[in-house]
């Protein structure tokens, strides 16, 4: 379904440095690439410099300052316990964002080594694409809860339970690539002259699956930080001592009517995050691979 | 017969069941529905499994004790009161006890109640109860007569009555044909004023009037979940609204009549709203934390003591509740029968200076101190939160555990891996007196003693508290029990949780109670 | 046709045995169990234990699983320990919610993506096409629960348009149906509608490029004609696809969304299961949820195959 895109395919002989390619070129000339990258950026350096802030602890309680809404003295507001809100989202921001760069990583990893395994043997095509199925069967809230709540609340047990369900997705699109790539003729050449699978896959397969990938992945970025707030919500995930954006809705639901803003901040921080994935992914999506259509889940 | 329940009276609980009599025989008229019919919506917090109530712990008393009744319930402040038996007499030695049964009851399918289906019950709950060890001392019961019941104890136990008209697990009296109902599949059939109708899972349950229902003119008015009692509103549906902000919204824009649980914020939110009437149970939830004695560094009675010294409890309380609380320096409430504040010099004591040298003498070394809480019961959650805090401040490690609450139940019943642990005791004091502290006792101890075996001197006053042949005695013996819980650090209350419940103006007669009551209750046009 | 719709029912048996010990396997993983849950604070250790026994979940784990599938070959997914009921009776019981309420929003979904995707893409690169699919973007950014919260008080509480939350049957009373199931349906299909609005988007400019619709417009024909007759055939290809899929997120979408409504849906009653460690209605519940989506998957395969010949029929891709 995915081919190769032209464009990475041509870049790879000139070896042109990647911010001088045509690729690159395209990419900041696409103005949802580029507004989806402000807007991660913005999100992503807030979150990385909120130790130099000079923001009060988002756990320090001052019960005296409970419930107070946004004003000059506390920007945003403050919890149930007189913690700072602006910090708070700001830390919790740190954390979502590092469980959806960890889910990211597990599905780079995991989604690559097993797409193009079942993609480039067609031995283990069968096995594991069967046990990618009977994952994907599963409505994926209830196989992370399932998960979750087996491996105990913590930020890595999130990170599992939601890579898990996202691992089959991006290995099959990986594998669907490998499938097309696998019959190219450069690469029938290279096994015609004897080079063994290892270095086929990685020189010539893989850089040539990027595309998809990299697509997918950013939107695996995005339903990741959807999903760590569900779970959370749920009372799963990482522990409400370190506070992540789903945390702080859960937490502010039951003053929805009398303090709005302890459920409206953290549910527009990640709006605007997810927001931003998702221009970043529809930009490399047009760029790299047009005719992609992620799979969601 | 009247005079069978005055001896009762007189000897064994004294000054108890009479202040209950007292109090029925003041309210002179006898309750009548001024207004008759209606669909009454009441929305709970809890989503309730199923309705059977030998099995189940949790909250589906709030439906259930408008559906079934018990031999002997409990009144408003927790005393024994007589509800299908017209009558008990105790052997001299407090060793036998034989109940008369009232007469004209009948069951929701029409049947005659008699002392078959009282046994009947009595062995179901023997087989499945959740709560079966009280009755642990039974050796034999047995029905001579239609309306005669007998209950042989293997000792004399004088709190006998007290333990088995306990709510928390109520033993209802159901018929003898559904007696074999495996654990969970009870059909619900009761002797209550509300018979049941038909539930959804963990959504709605709806429940009618029982029209064939006698209630029990020994009595004016409702009391506990007996005495005189009548179904006003044709039928009640229950909504299970476990969102605290959905049931609240559904409570203001009149879609429900009443919500059990209203939260804090909520309740200063609607204080002047004319159209809702908010009542609270002062005293509802006891929120308790207690120590792991096989875990260092709270194997240490010293650590233990250096934690209680550092701990303030206004402010745990603050949190935990959202400032709707009161402090308690007892495991029992102000004004239960074995209410004391012995040793209720080491409750909130606010001095870390003497945490510190307490600690210092303990040989304390910055070990970990494990908070073992979860989240879904918020103020657990806030109490360990501020509580950790606390500890910070004098120099103790502590650092917060949170599983999601089975887990954490699960783990606080092993002996590794946590130092303290957080609960909420509601319906540990329908339990009277020895019952609230049978937590702290062998064999079941939650605070997690060496070998299992809880402290000698606690120990003593505990089984004095149980077989103490008089009130006195037995309250005495509860005071003793307590101050060495306090001395020893086994137990740590923080203070009482309020309850809330709130219903539209229309809705007369509702009073809040340890679980909702939906007799007595009428609509206003 | 007949050959291939067999070959995808027996590859899915291996799956479905597949789905049932994983749900086991986590479940065996889980810490606490149903006795913990019901006996909820407060409760006394002892007790626990024996409400264990009631519940015979002390049987060691090998047993129940056995137990487990000697049942399942008889059809009986065993019984709820928290309802007391059948699984199959509460899953049967909880389905028609679910999927009212799935129905309703796909057909919000479909209704709203087509047109909102067809018309951004007729009007490319202008401020309508901007504004559609800025909001089909903003729609696949909200966490579907938030929204939910944030709709009941705006709709319910400030304006007192809707219901809280509850469920009326649509045979017992449409309307109330309609009111009770508008706002978890909105919630469930915004995400949906703007990820389909942008796939249509997309397709719909694809095809507008085609050979076949420049010769269409050259003849004349009317450009509403060329849009409905000739381009919107193919657009519909790939949203039949994306429908199976849809309906497997709106399932899983329905376990918060039926929390926050109080809807007695199969989502909340799955969810519900694992907090309570409700084995028998998790195992049975997931292995049902999962055949039914796996069947209607297929279905829908061979809707596909069967109006584009062209898909190889090989079950990849």
């Amino acid at each position: 379904m995915a081919a190769p895109d032209a464009a990475v395919l041509e870049d790879r002989p000139a070896r042109v440095p990647f911010w001088r390619g045509p690729t690159f070129r395209r990419l900041i000339h696409h103005r949802s690439f580029v507004i989806g990258a402000i807007l991660v950026s913005i999100v992503l350096v807030t979150a990385l410099i909120a130790p130099w802030l000079d923001l009060p602890d988002p756990n320090r309680l001052a019960i005296r300052f409970r419930f107070r809404p946004p004003s000059g003295e506390f920007l945003l507001g403050t919890d149930n316990l007189g913690r700072s809100m602006l910090s708070r989202v700001i830390w919790g921001g740190q954390l979502s964002l590092a469980i959806g760069l960890g889910v990211v990583l597990l599905n780079a990893v995991f989604g690559v080594t097993l797409g193009a395994a079942a993609g480039y043997f067609g031995k283990l095509d069968g096995p594991l694409m069967r046990f990618a199925d009977a994952l994907m069967a599963f409505p994926s809230v209830l196989l992370a809860i399932g998960i979750a709540a087996a491996l105990g609340p913590s930020a890595m047990t999130a990170v599992i339970a939601l890579a898990v369900v996202y691992i089959p997705r991006t290995a099959r699109i990986v594998r669907a690539s490998v499938l097309v790539v696998r019959e190219l003729e450069f690469v029938q050449a290279a096994r015609a002259s004897g080079a063994d699978d290892w270095r086929i896959l990685r020189q010539h397969i893989m850089p040539n699956c990027m595309a998809p990938l990299i697509v997918q992945l950013s939107f695996v970025f995005a339903y990741a930080v959807l999903s760590e707030a569900v779970l959370s919500f749920l009372g799963l995930g990482a522990p409400p001592t370190t506070p992540s954006w789903g945390i702080l809705i859960a937490e502010g639901r039951s003053y929805i009517r009398e303090a709005a803003w302890l459920t409206i901040v953290p549910g527009v921080a990640i709006a605007i995050t997810v927001f931003g994935l998702n221009l970043l992914g529809d930009g490399l999506r047009d760029v790299l691979d047009p005719r992609l259509r992620v799979e969601q889940g | 017969m009247r005079h069978v329940v005055r001896h009762l009276s007189a000897a064994l609980l004294a000054g108890v069941s009479l202040a209950a009599l007292a109090q029925a025989a003041a309210a002179q008229q006898r309750f009548e529905c001024p207004r008759r019919g209606g669909d009454l919506i009441f929305a709970l917090e809890a989503r309730i499994a199923t309705l059977d109530q030998h099995v189940n712990p949790a909250s589906s008393r709030n439906v259930t004790m408008n559906i079934f009744e018990t031999l002997v319930t409990r009144d408003e402040n927790m005393n024994p009161l007589l509800d299908l038996a017209e009558s008990v007499t105790p052997s001299a030695d407090n060793a036998v006890y034989t109940f008369r049964i009232r007469e004209g009851v009948t069951f929701h399918n029409g049947k005659a109640l008699t002392s078959a289906d009282v046994l009947a019950s009595f062995q179901r709950y023997q087989r499945v109860g959740f709560d079966r060890s009280i009755l642990e001392p039974v050796t034999r019961m047995e029905a001579p007569d239609a309306r005669t019941f007998v209950i042989t104890l293997r000792e004399p136990r004088p709190t006998f009555l007290e333990a088995i008209s306990s709510f928390t697990v109520p033993i209802v009296i159901i018929p003898a044909e559904n007696a074999d109902a495996p654990a969970q599949q009870l059909p619900i059939v009761g002797t209550g004023p509300f018979q049941f109708v038909d539930r959804v899972a963990d959504t709605q349950i709806r429940i009618r009037r029982y029209d064939g229902y006698r209630p029990d003119t020994r009595h004016q008015q409702m009391l506990g979940f007996a005495g005189y009692r009548q179904a006003c509103v044709d039928t009640v549906t229950f909504r299970m609204m476990p969102e605290a902000g959905a049931r609240t919204a559904a409570l203001e824009v009149g879609e429900v009549h009443g919500v059990e649980d209203l939260p804090t914020v909520a309740q200063r939110r609607l204080a002047g709203n004319p159209n809702i009437r908010i009542s609270r149970l002062d005293h509802y939830a006891l929120v308790v934390g207690y120590p792991n004695l096989s875990q260092a560094p709270t194997d240490n009675v010293l650590v233990r003591q250096a934690m209680q010294a550092a701990l303030n409890m206004e402010e745990i309380m603050e949190a935990a509740t959202d400032g709707a609380f009161r402090l308690n320096p007892s495991f029992q409430f102000p004004g239960q029968a074995y209410y004391t504040d012995a040793g209720g010099n080491l409750y909130n004591q606010r001095n870390q200076a003497r945490a510190r040298e307490l600690l210092a003498r303990s040989g304390y070394r910055g070990e970990r101190v494990v908070l073992l809480t979860n989240r879904e019961y918020s103020y657990m959650y806030n109490a360990a939160l501020v509580m950790s805090e606390q500890l910070k401040a004098v120099g103790i490690n502590a650092e917060l555990l949170v599983l999601d609450w089975p887990a954490a139940l699960q783990l606080s019943t092993t002996n590794a891996g946590w130092n303290f642990f957080y609960t909420g005791w509601t319906s540990v004091f329908a339990q009277g007196g020895a019952q609230s502290l049978r937590n702290l006792a062998n064999p079941a101890n939650v605070h997690r003693p060496p070998n299992n075996q809880s402290d000698d001197v606690f120990m003593a006053a505990f089984n004095d508290i149980t077989r103490g042949a008089t009130l006195d005695e037995r309250r005495a013996a509860f005071a003793r029990a307590q101050a060495r819980a306090f001395d020893q650090v086994m137990a740590v209350p923080f203070g009482v949780m309020p309850k809330a419940q709130a219903v539209r103006a229309n809705v007369e007669g509702f009073r809040p109670y340890y679980a909702t009551r939906m007799s007595n209750v009428w609509i206003r046009n | 046709m007949g050959r291939y719709a067999t070959k995808r029912l027996l590859q899915a048996i291996p799956i479905l045995a597949l789905v049932s010990l994983i749900s086991f396997g986590i479940m065996k993983l889980v810490p606490g169990d149903p006795a913990t849950v019901m006996a909820g604070p407060g409760a006394n250790p002892a007790d626990v234990e024996n409400l264990r026994r009631t519940l015979g979940l002390d049987k060691p784990f090998l047993s129940q699983l056995v137990i487990f599938y000697v049942n399942l070959v008889q059809g009986d997914l065993g019984r709820s320990l928290m309802l007391g009921t059948p699984v199959t009776d509460a899953v049967i019981e909880r389905t028609p919610a679910t999927l009212a309420i799935a129905a309703y929003a796909m057909g919000l979904t479909v209704f709203f993506g087509l047109l909102a995707g067809v018309v951004a893409a007729l009007r490319q690169n202008t401020w309508v096409d901007q504004i559609v699919s800025s909001i089909a973007l903003i729609g696949v950014s909200l966490p579907n629960f938030w929204l939910g919260l944030v709709m009941i008080v705006l709709f319910s509480v400030q304006l007192g348009w809707l219901p809280t939350g509850g469920y009326v049957e649509f045979r017992t009373d449409p309307v109330g149906w309609l009111r009770t199931a508008t706002m978890p349906a909105l919630s469930l299909a915004l995400l949906q509608i703007g990820l389909l609005a942008r796939i249509t988007r997309s397709t719909m400019l694809e095809v507008l490029r085609q050979d076949y619709i420049r010769t269409a417009r050259a003849k004349g024909i009317s450009e509403f004609r060329v849009i409905m007759r000739h381009a919107m055939a193919n657009v519909m290809i790939p949203v039949v696809t994306v429908i199976g899929i849809i309906l497997s997120v709106l399932i899983s979408g329905s376990v918060v969304v039926e929390t926050i409504f109080a809807i007695p849906g199969i989502g909340s009653l799955l969810g519900n299961a694992i907090l309570r460690r409700d084995y028998p209605l998790i195992q049975g519940g997931l292995l049902f949820v999962a055949t039914s989506l796996m069947v209607l998957n297929i279905l829908i395969d061979l809707l596909y195959a069967y109006f584009d010949p062209r898909v190889r029929i090989d079950g990849s891709a």
